[in-house]
């Protein structure tokens, strides 16, 4: 383990390609330049973010992968299997999909976010030596998902697993991944994803963001759509002490289409932070962004989204939806849609909404014979209910509706909800 | 013998205003009984107040099949046997009203096996199969919600149906259809109150007795003589018959806005 300086350059960029030499030596100085996010910044706002890289280290082997955890069990066939343990490519096999490791790699942009966006992509930039690039050639149709483990291993370790995925021309595919850190244990991770669909293109992807509540995800993610491409991106954020995702989604081509939706639930003294910007340039594209929320104990979440609509984007058509249930006094649940519109002819529409479970549906269904307790939790099921069955990759209803509904039993049973 | 539903002197009120005037009422099993009475007679609130809804004060007592009421929290009355059909039903997206039904059924203590034959038995009865998959009351016409109410207590079976205005809001064909399901739930086991506004739903069924109420007490009841009267001359009539002064509230004064804020709620 190396902490974040200089001297870590050189220890990293060794076996690496040169481009990628040259591009991590370039960010190095951003990296040094920014501050650590004092919570001041708008991005930064309504939370608490406590990770400092000085009290960090780089990890230079992968520690040991974690034992197997719960969502997998429940996924059928896949399209291959791939395992990032502290930013390193473990594992990575597919019979349909091409698959490349970073020091194989010819020359390309490395991220779709800008270094400079903050500290943590400036790092990202400056130090991840490893990283995955998935390729879905032209025309092809995989119909399983690939799956994609990403562990944070070593206690005390800031690490940077980096994806890249390409959907060809007309091509489709399905991506799982799933992010868990080592019990107990206290660690950062700085993911990098990028999806980029080219024309005609369709993906589905799903992120399970299971981290053990001592470790911390901020995750960068940027989908790009071209013409008459399709994205749909799913989320289930439970994991973590400080969880982000910053998500962009650009929409380029004309015709394409995004979805964006999910659930997070937080516990404990959780912090669930989304940030979302749904940008549409190209001309009759569609967009919807659909999440809802619970947060109990003293735990909190965040949502900003902004959708925007350049001046050109003619027939715009976009939406956005974030619900929230507070489930205990102290717990909080923060939602802010926003709107930037320079273009006249579009559908827009957005809705947020903040509050406890609802008295009158409490009221009816006690007046049916149920207990307060087993209303609760019907209710509770019934909330999630609705996106759980919009997930773009299939077998994971179940094992994500059964760990919210125990997340919320136990809760129930220990009398931590109000 | 016990009947299905004593009401003995009940007195309610909801913020300092009183509401119910000592009603008594009794409802034996197997017969259906209508309380008819005007706009702010109290009708909803006997209902509220039988059901459990907080925020009344209440005197006096009910009971259930002998049990009584006043000591048992909402659900705890229901699972004694008291359900009540909502004037609204509330939706609630995401519960699927088959689900609702089994977990309503488990806790009563009745096994799945009986649960589920006798949602499909009610579902069937009540053409409710094609919304036994969907959300609770969500997308549903005012009959359909109606028609869902029925079907749940022909599921759970209590021993006291309330039904409030059972028949408001529906078209003539609608009314039809519920006057024939409450006919369908007639059973030795329960007995049901029907509180409605119209003598409309009066033509499609017989119910065994009809209330007159007003000013939050039952002043006359009878036979079918009742409902014709009513049909007549309105409740005007039975107030000039039984000599009841008509209290004319001074209506309140109304900004134009309120107009549109304001729910024309039966309390």
């Amino acid at each position: 383990m190396t902490a974040f300086d200089a001297g870590l350059i050189p220890i990293l960029t060794a076996g690496l390609p040169e481009w990628r030499k040259s591009q991590m030596a370039a960010a190095f100085p951003v990296f040094e330049a920014l501050d650590e996010p004092t919570g001041v910044e708008e991005d930064w706002r309504y939370v608490e973010y406590d990770h400092q890289f000085s009290d960090l280290q780089a990890a230079l082997e992968p520690g040991e992968a974690l034992p197997d955890g719960p969502f997998l069990t429940s996924v059928g066939d896949t399209s291959g299997h791939v395992l990032i343990v502290d930013g390193h490519v473990v594992e990575a096999s597919s019979d349909s999909l091409q698959l490349a490791r970073l020091r194989d790699s010819e020359e390309r942009e490395f991220g779709l976010v800008a270094p400079d966006h903050n500290k943590l992509t400036a790092a990202h930039a400056a130090f991840a030596a490893d990283g995955l690039f998935i390729t879905v050639p032209e025309g092809t149709f995989v119909e399983e998902p690939l799956v994609i483990e990403v562990q944070g291993s070593t206690p005390g370790v800031a690490s940077f697993p980096h994806i890249a995925v390409d959907v060809g021309v007309n091509a489709e595919a399905q991506i799982l991944v799933v992010y868990r850190s080592a019990e107990g244990e206290r660690l950062l991770m700085v993911p990098n994803v990028d999806l980029n669909i080219a024309a005609g293109g369709r993906l589905r992807y799903l992120s399970v963001q299971g981290l053990d509540h001592q470790a911390s995800n901020v995750i960068h993610q940027r989908m790009k759509l071209g013409r008459d491409a399709s994205g749909r991106v799913g989320e289930v954020g439970l994991g973590g002490d400080f969880a982000r995702l910053d998500l962009a989604v650009d929409l380029e081509g004309d015709g394409c289409s995004s979805e964006v939706g999910g659930l997070y639930f937080g516990e404990g003294s959780q912090t669930l932070d989304y940030r979302m910007v749904i940008n549409h340039s190209g001309k009759n594209t569609s967009s919807d962004v659909f999440l809802k929320g619970a947060v109990e104990d003293d735990s909190q979440s965040v949502f900003t989204g902004l959708l925007r609509i350049e001046k050109d984007a003619t027939r715009t058509s976009t939406f956005e939806t974030n619900r929230n249930l507070v489930l205990s006094e102290n717990a909080k649940a923060n939602s802010v849609p926003n709107l930037e519109i320079l273009c006249d002819d579009v559908v827009c529409g957005h809705g947020s909404s903040v509050g406890p479970l609802e008295e009158d549906h409490l009221y009816y269904m006690l007046s049916r014979g149920l207990s307060r307790v087993r209303a609760e939790r019907l209710l509770i099921r019934g909330f999630f209910q609705e996106v759980v069955d919009r997930l773009p990759v299939a077998g994971l209803a179940e094992p994500v509706s059964a760990e919210v509904f125990r997340r919320f039993v136990h809760a129930q049973d220990e009398g931590r909800v109000a | 013998m016990t009947v299905a539903l004593k009401v003995d002197r009940l007195s309610a009120g909801v913020e300092g205003k009183q509401i119910l005037n000592e009603l008594s009422i009794e409802i034996p099993f197997g017969e259906v009984h209508a309380v008819m009475g005007p706009n702010g007679s109290g009708k909803s609130t006997l209902c509220h107040v039988l059901t459990g809804k907080t925020g009344y004060t209440v005197e006096g007592a009910a009971a259930v099949a002998g049990e009584d009421l006043f000591s048992l929290d909402i659900d705890e009355r229901a699972r004694l046997g008291l359900m009540q059909s909502f004037q609204y039903p509330t939706e609630i997206p995401g519960v699927r009203l088959r689900e609702f039904m089994l977990e309503a059924s488990e806790e009563r203590g009745i096994d799945e096996a009986t649960a589920v034959s006798r949602i499909d038995e009610a579902a069937q009865q009540f053409n409710m199969e094609p919304f036994l998959e969907r959300s609770l009351n969500d997308d549903l016409s005012g009959g359909e919600k109606k028609r869902s109410e029925i079907f749940q207590i022909s599921v759970l079976q209590p021993k006291v149906a309330l039904l409030d205005e059972i028949d408001s809001g529906l078209d003539i064909d609608a009314v039809k259809q519920v006057a024939e399901a409450v006919e369908q739930m007639r059973s030795p086991d329960l007995g049901v109150l029907m509180i409605t506004h119209y003598s409309r739903i009066l033509r499609y069924l017989s119910p065994d007795r009809i209330h007159v109420m007003i000013d939050g007490r039952i002043v006359d009841s009878g036979g079918a003589e009742l409902a014709e009267e009513l049909e007549q001359g309105g409740y005007d009539a039975v107030r000039r018959r039984l000599g009841i002064e008509k209290v004319v509230e001074e209506a309140p004064k109304q900004k134009p806005s309120d107009f549109f804020t304001d729910t024309p709620f039966d309390v």
